[in-house]
């Protein structure tokens, strides 16, 4: 399925790019994120559980970063499996950033996400609305971290 | 290696457990998680089974004239309780259409509310008569209305380590009421359902309507319900109430249909709902 949006950050697009790419911010941004870490400049790794009803899911992502054009736009791609099960998670993803005011970032993604295994049993309906939920969790939280007012109040 | 299955014969008893193993699951009648076990899709370390609590278990009337089911009572008790009459018939008549029998012996009111299946049944019963669920914590219990338990795609109000302990139903009303549901083939989940109740006198009738199965949960609005009072003899402002659940609902797209037909279905439903209604009224 195809995931698509855009959110605004009263943040200057450098911040932004900055934030975005650094590692443990995003940990605490990523709704289920448990633990993350570099592996090296371009790679990352992940732990993230993913709830749908009574089936949790424990994902051990991969991200590759494929192509980078700062501050403009970073590509990447996810691969990763859950454990023993059968579940499979890909993504390839593009994040770009644009200065729409001085100060004003508009961030939007779009990401091809695949996801077969156990959480494929409520079907790619639930699985969208899920995705999207958990977008505006992450974005949520990303301005909370990001945005001026509130970083470190 | 710790036990799989535990057992406790008391609410208490079982926050308890929960605290201490914060990855159980609660195990209601079966009817879903076993199901989804067997299947491999669940694989909980620790499972606590509610079947032991007796104070989980059956229908009692209040003093007050309304109604307290056990979370753990059956399908098949509530499909056969004659307490759930007029303005309450709905949670009986939903119940008495869940799946089969051999669920219906299984399941509980509980779980499968706690299990907030969009499609399930009770939902739209449940917030069509303005119940109040109890959840049980370490801190206390305390009371959610059923159309506030539902808050996003299975996502519910209970908190980790709470449980659902009983539905609370207010006294029921002189009048009529059911439940029509939209499926593929009799005892599958709905499509989309309908659960509606007529009280107050000819000519001056209330209407309660709760939509199922387009949405997380129920689809709900009290301001239009009110703005029909009186006048469900206009088929315009019999519309009107269709429109607003039309504007509430949130449907997806499965195996039983596309979210689009949802949309059209629903003020659809409304009608031929009413019409059930006003047909047994006239048979009567």
């Amino acid at each position: 399925m195809n995931l698509e949006g855009t959110f605004d950050v009263r943040a200057p697009r450098s911040l932004v790019w900055e934030k975005l790419t650094d590692p443990a911010l995003m940990a605490g941004c990523i709704p289920g994120c448990e633990e993350i870490e570099q592996l090296s400049a371009t790679s990352y790794r992940a732990v993230v559980q993913v709830k749908v009803g009574p089936i949790k899911a424990r994902f051990n992502l991969v991200t590759e970063v494929t192509r980078e054009e700062p501050p403009d736009a970073v590509y990447s791609a996810t691969r990763g499996e859950e454990g023993t099960r059968a579940s499979v998670v890909s993504a390839d993803s593009v994040v770009r950033l644009a200065e729409t005011n001085p100060g004003e970032t508009s961030v939007s993604y779009s990401s091809e996400v695949s996801v077969t295994g156990r959480l494929g049993k409520f079907g790619l309906g639930v699985m969208r609305k899920k995705a999207e939920s958990l977008s505006l969790e992450f974005v949520e939280n990303f301005k909370k971290r990001v945005e001026p007012e509130s970083a470190g109040a | 290696m710790s036990r799989l299955l535990h057992r406790p014969g008391s609410v208490d008893e079982a926050l308890a457990l929960l605290a201490e193993r914060p990855e159980a699951r609660l195990l209601a009648g079966g009817a879903t998680l076993v199901a989804m076990r067997n299947a491999g899709l669940v694989d909980a370390s620790a499972y606590v089974a509610l079947d032991g609590i007796a104070e989980l278990r059956g229908i009692e009337q209040l003093p007050d004239g309304g109604l307290r089911i056990g979370a753990m009572t059956r399908h098949r008790e509530t499909a056969t309780c004659g307490l759930l009459r007029d303005s309450l018939e709905v949670v009986r008549r939903a119940a008495s259409m869940i799946a089969n029998p051999v669920v219906r012996n299984m399941g509980t009111m509980g779980g499968s509310v706690a299990n907030a299946d969009p499609g399930a049944d009770y939902p739209a019963a449940l917030v069509c008569v303005d119940v109040e669920l109890e959840l049980a914590g370490t801190e206390g219990r305390r009371r959610v209305p059923a159309a506030a338990f539902v808050q996003d795609w299975y996502e519910t109000a209970l908190e980790p380590g709470e449980i659902l302990t009983a539905i609370f139903l207010p006294p029921p009303r002189t009048g009529r009421s059911t439940y029509r549901k939209l499926a593929r083939v009799s005892g599958d989940y709905a499509i989309a359902s309908c659960a509606m109740a007529l009280t107050g006198g000819q000519g001056d009738e209330e209407i309660a309507v709760a939509i199922g199965g387009c949405g997380p949960g129920p689809l709900r609005d009290v301001g239009a319900e009110a703005a029909l009072r009186g006048r469900l003899d206009d088929p315009g402002a019999l519309a009107a109430l269709g429109e607003a659940l039309v504007a509430l609902a949130d449907p997806i797209d499965d195996v039983r249909a596309s979210a689009d037909y949802r949309l059209r279905v629903i003020p659809r439903l409304v009608r031929a709902t009413l019409d059930d209604l006003r047909s047994e009224r006239r048979a009567a």
